[in-house]
């Protein structure tokens, strides 16, 4: 009775373990339990086990798997025959694990070395198949991303069978071999039957404990993908110094090439990567982010290590643009990066990415600083003749207007380091930083302007000068980003300095002449008045004279400038020279010969004044 | 008077430069400059003591401590203190530093130290290098490491892992030869397709192109690195003897670096010739010595790196093949005990290094971008103290 209830009791045991536990891994662990509550269960639930049985099954095992592990061709070419292997190779890792709490009997020790044997060998074989399934499915694919054969929409939770129900979508309609405009998709570098086959091979890996060969296979043979990729996409292997050392044209051409590869490596092929990492090693995560970063660390770091590069490079102004364009790639695929290395293993991926976009702002914020030095450093000694445009002006004007076209990447450039100006005591406050920098800027460019203006000997030339270069600047600035930077008030007080200049210009200039044509009648006698008036009038014609030999080679470069000064000359001198020889005129002995004395009539005057400001080949600019 | 006496100085070993310094800053007590001139100098030559100390300190290693790891994140963490005093000393004297003769001076230093990154971004690829053979130690310890019994099918696999980690320590030019001795319990791959994914796997821990040659490298920071002349002391009042001697602990350190860590055409020819006169030229001549002492052991001289743990590798890695081609099954209980010592042999190597990479690569990181920093702000101090002339 007691050995019937005994029984019965074993095969409930057995029942209930089977039925509770839905994979074999359970229903052994529950075995397990009851085993451990009891000492007479262990051994009657291990009983059939020890016997023959053990021996005949392993037998079984080696048959099966011997064969296919000495076959010569792939057992992955014949899918009956990779089913039928990985069939025996679960029954293998399960009767390893069965029988090893049963070590301590001889004879199961015995068949257990034998089973470990059969099952080293079966994963390297495994090791090999997997290896070639990446290989070949990798060369089945042509790696030319514009024409890869399966651009598709990410939605990498949904299985392939389900990509149908997106049919509708834009995605799944873009041409074939067209460049890549749109980064949103993924592809798939393996064959969707290839990915599950080496999913099935990696669950037994792991299973068996080999997943470190698992993982390394997977991530040598990937690497190689990854890298030819990358030589596809025309990048080169560049240290810091040859990137010195490169020409700067030839280094644009660089730059265009990472800029293009590293969007598609961050948009395109790490998500293809990280997909087709958690699909083969699905259900362990820990492998899956291993080889993912054992995959894509030396291609993030050659990217990353350009951008450096070119970021540690000289800082020359004119590289200000394309440098200008790495800052904002990197910047702007600074949520890819988080996306894509978001594991522990990829952590040190990520900041390095921060840590080097932030030195491309840097790099930024040097060539600001190098501009600074160039327009201090140049030279003040050459005057442009005849008061015309220095070229200088010219440079940092329409360097400044098409930097501000990229306004807000510089307004983030300069906010991320508001102390760049620390001690420097030129600070002006209350605006945003990079308005801080345009103003200091401008500032530099003007009393640069201002010494070069000191060198012209004749002061109306130096206010010609002051005003041809100060109307280029509020010409620059007006209605852009620029003028906006540096706010109305600022473009207000140029133009008030602007009329000065026009005022001073004036001035020194023709007062002198004005003054010779006042005629004070009050007190003189009228043969003293005539012989002053003659005298005035020859002084008048060498003075105009003079002045407008002058002044014809001097230069206005704008036109309307120089309509606006010619006018405002010949608005007021014409008319005291008018007065003037009316009264020369009504003098009585003076009038009869006034055309003898008279060189000039007021339209010979106003004809010359006209021919002012022509430039020295009197051609127009 | 400075000629004479320069040569009075370089007659005693232990001072170079400074001497001259500090009997003049005597002589000139009384004079109305005096204070600045001589904290200058006793920053100098402060720096050339600091220097002198952290290089003796290095050099008082054993021979069991010399190129280990912890020792080279000594090294690297004397270069950081040195470059952080260096800093100072150019923050300090920036408006000096922009003028010739020095102008010329520290320009040449940052062109010197932007060469440097190169090498670190090299050793960078070693130090990964190294964590690839630490994998293949990981899977002779998970062969042989918690079994029940050792049996066959673990030391095939111990057996795999050491043939890969012997493939992938071999030297570039010796690879092509012993790779068709590649022993696999099986094949169907032929040798040569090994060969060709071997060899893309090597090249892709690389991320310099394949010219790349860390001898070079070492030789273009070397050129031209004279020890200043007594009269420019004399005019610099000091300040290049600093900054030679911040280019010599840069020259140094790398070729320490290169020689230590595998990396791309390891070549360890730099001349170092440095006068002995120098406070700190004493340990580093001898530190490079006796690491060239090192290369050239017969058993050392072939290998990819004269880093410890890299021969403690070599070493375990030896022990076990050796063992696993004289072993036969069943295994007798005297073998077993082998197995198990040398099992905790290639463990004790395999946490050596797993402990030792992860912070030794964070610092050469850190050496990398400290160079860039003190580049970048030695720079922009200088040009802009020349902006303020």
């Amino acid at each position: 009775m007691a050995e019937n209830g005994e029984e019965k009791l074993i095969a409930v045991a057995r029942h209930i373990a089977k039925t509770l536990g839905h994979t074999d891994t359970m229903t052994d662990d529950i075995l397990k339990i009851f085993s451990n509550f009891d000492g007479r269960l262990r051994e009657k639930l291990t009983e059939k086990l020890s016997e023959d049985g053990v021996e005949q099954t392993l037998n079984a095992l080696d048959r099966q798997i011997s064969r296919y592990i000495s076959a010569d061709n792939p057992i992955w070419s014949n899918s009956a025959d990779a089913a039928a292997f990985l069939g025996s190779v679960d029954q293998l890792i399960a009767a390893v694990r069965d029988w090893t709490p049963l070590a301590d009997d001889k004879s199961i020790s015995s068949c257990l070395d034998r089973a470990e044997d059969l099952l080293q060998q079966s994963m390297f074989r495994l090791e090999d198949e997997f290896r070639t399934l990446v290989e070949r499915g990798a060369e089945s694919f042509d790696l030319t991303l514009s024409e890869s054969t399966h651009p598709h929409p990410d939605y990498s939770d949904y299985d392939d069978d389900d990509d149908n129900v997106f049919a509708d979508e834009d995605e799944n309609f873009i041409p074939v071999a067209q460049q890549i405009t749109d980064y949103d998709i993924v592809i798939d570098a393996l064959p969707a039957g290839t990915i599950g086959d080496l999913h099935a091979i990696a669950k037994r890996m792991v299973a068996a404990g080999y997943v470190k060969e698992c993982s390394h296979a997977y991530s040598a043979c990937r690497r190689e993908f990854l890298d030819e990729s990358f030589s596809r996409l025309g990048l080169q292997k560049l240290s810091i110094d040859d990137v010195h050392r490169m020409q700067w044209t030839q280094l644009e051409d660089e730059i265009e090439k990472w800029i293009k590869a590293i969007n598609v490596a961050l948009r395109i092929l790490f998500p293809s990567e990280r997909r087709l990492c958690d699909r083969i090693f699905l259900g362990f995560s820990s492998a899956a982010d291993l080889s993912f970063m054992e995959v894509c660390r030396g291609s993030t770091i050659q990217l990353l290590n350009f951008a450096d590069a070119v970021a540690i490079g000289s800082r020359a102004p004119e590289r200000l643009f394309k440098v200008l364009d790495v800052y904002e790639t990197l910047r702007d695929l600074m949520p890819e990066f988080e996306l894509n290395f978001s594991d522990q293993y990829c952590l040190s991926l990520r900041n390095e990415a921060l840590t080097i976009w932030k030195r491309l702002g840097e790099a930024i914020r040097g060539i600001f600083m190098e501009l600074e030095n160039l327009i201090r450093r140049d030279p003040v000694k050459a005057a442009v003749p005849g008061g015309g445009l220095h070229p200088i002006t010219r440079y940092v004007m329409n360097y400044l207007r098409a930097a501000c076209r990229s306004r807000r990447t510089l307004e983030q450039v300069f906010e991320e380091s508001i102390d760049y100006r620390k001690g420097d005591d030129q600070v002006l406050s209350s605006s945003s930083s990079l308005a801080v920098q345009m103003e200091w800027i401008m500032e530099l460019l003007e009393r640069n302007l201002e010494a070069k203006s000191k060198i012209y000997r004749d002061s109306a030339l130096c206010s010609v000068f002051m005003m041809n270069n100060g109307r280029y600047i509020v010409q620059k600035v007006n209605d852009n980003e620029l003028g906006t930077l540096l706010g109305e008030d600022w473009i207000r007080k140029h133009t008030a300095k602007l009329r000065q200049y026009h005022v001073n210009y004036q001035r020194s200039s023709w007062s002198k002449v004005l003054g010779v044509l006042k005629v004070d009648n009050s007190s003189t006698s009228p043969s003293g008045a005539s012989k002053s008036l003659r005298e005035k009038l020859k002084l008048f014609n060498s003075y105009f004279e003079e002045i407008c030999r002058t002044q014809s080679s001097w230069v206005i470069f704008d036109a309307q400038l120089r309509d606006e000064l010619r006018s405002s000359v010949s608005g007021s001198l014409s008319l005291a020279y008018r007065n003037f020889v009316a009264i020369l005129q009504a003098v009585p002995d003076f009038g009869k010969n006034a055309d003898r004395y008279i060189r000039y009539s007021v339209d010979e005057v106003e004809a010359r004044i006209g021919e002012l400001f022509q430039g020295t080949s009197g051609g127009k600019r | 008077m400075p000629a004479t006496d320069f040569q009075e100085s370089s007659s005693s070993p232990s001072s170079f430069g400074f001497s001259i310094l500090s009997r003049r800053r005597d002589q000139v007590h009384s004079m109305e400059s005096t204070h600045e001139a001589t904290s200058q100098e006793i920053e100098l030559e402060a720096f050339q003591r600091q220097v002198a100390e952290r290089f003796q300190d290095l050099a008082a290693a054993d021979s069991h401590e010399l190129l280990s790891i912890p020792w080279i994140r000594k090294l690297l963490d004397t270069f950081l203190c040195c470059q952080e005093e260096f800093k100072v000393i150019v923050m300090n004297n920036k408006s000096k530093l922009s003028r010739p003769p020095m102008e010329r001076h520290i320009s040449d230093f940052f062109e010197r130290s932007v060469k440097a990154l190169d090498v670190c971004n090299a050793i960078r690829d070693g130090i990964e290098q190294i964590r690839q053979w630490q994998k293949q130690l990981e899977i002779v310890l998970c062969a042989l490491g918690n079994q029940r019994s050792i049996g066959e099918g673990q030391f095939r696999r111990a057996k795999k892992a050491l043939v890969d980690l012997a493939i992938a320590m071999l030297d570039e030019k010796d690879s092509n030869t012993t790779l068709a001795h590649r022993n696999r319990s099986f094949g169907r791959h032929s040798a040569q397709k090994e060969q060709r994914s071997f060899g893309h796997f090597r090249s892709l821990s690389w991320s310099v192109s394949r010219s790349w040659s860390a001898a070079r490298q070492l030789q273009a920071i070397s050129s031209n690195l004279v020890a200043p002349r007594g009269n420019e002391i004399m005019s610099t009042n000091g300040l290049n003897v600093a900054v030679f001697t911040m280019n010599y602990v840069l020259l140094f350190v790398m070729w320490a670096l290169v020689a230590a860590i595998p990396c791309q055409d390891r070549g360890l020819q730099t001349h170092f010739s440095v006068t002995r006169q120098c406070l700190w030229a004493a340990p580093i001549l001898s530190l490079h010595e006796r690491i060239l002492e090192e290369a050239k052991k017969r058993d050392r001289r072939n290998s990819c790196g004269l880093l410890k743990e890299i021969y403690d590798i070599e070493k375990c890695a030896r022990h076990m093949n050796e063992l696993t081609d004289s072993i036969h099954f069943p295994l007798t209980d005297e073998k077993e005990r082998e197995v198990k010592q040398r099992v905790e042999e290639v463990r004790r190597v395999y946490e050596a290094i797993r402990d030792g990479l992860d912070p030794l690569e964070r610092q050469v990181r850190e050496v990398f971008h400290r160079i860039v920093r003190s580049r970048t702000d030695g720079l922009d101090s200088i040009s802009r103290a020349n902006s303020h002339d």
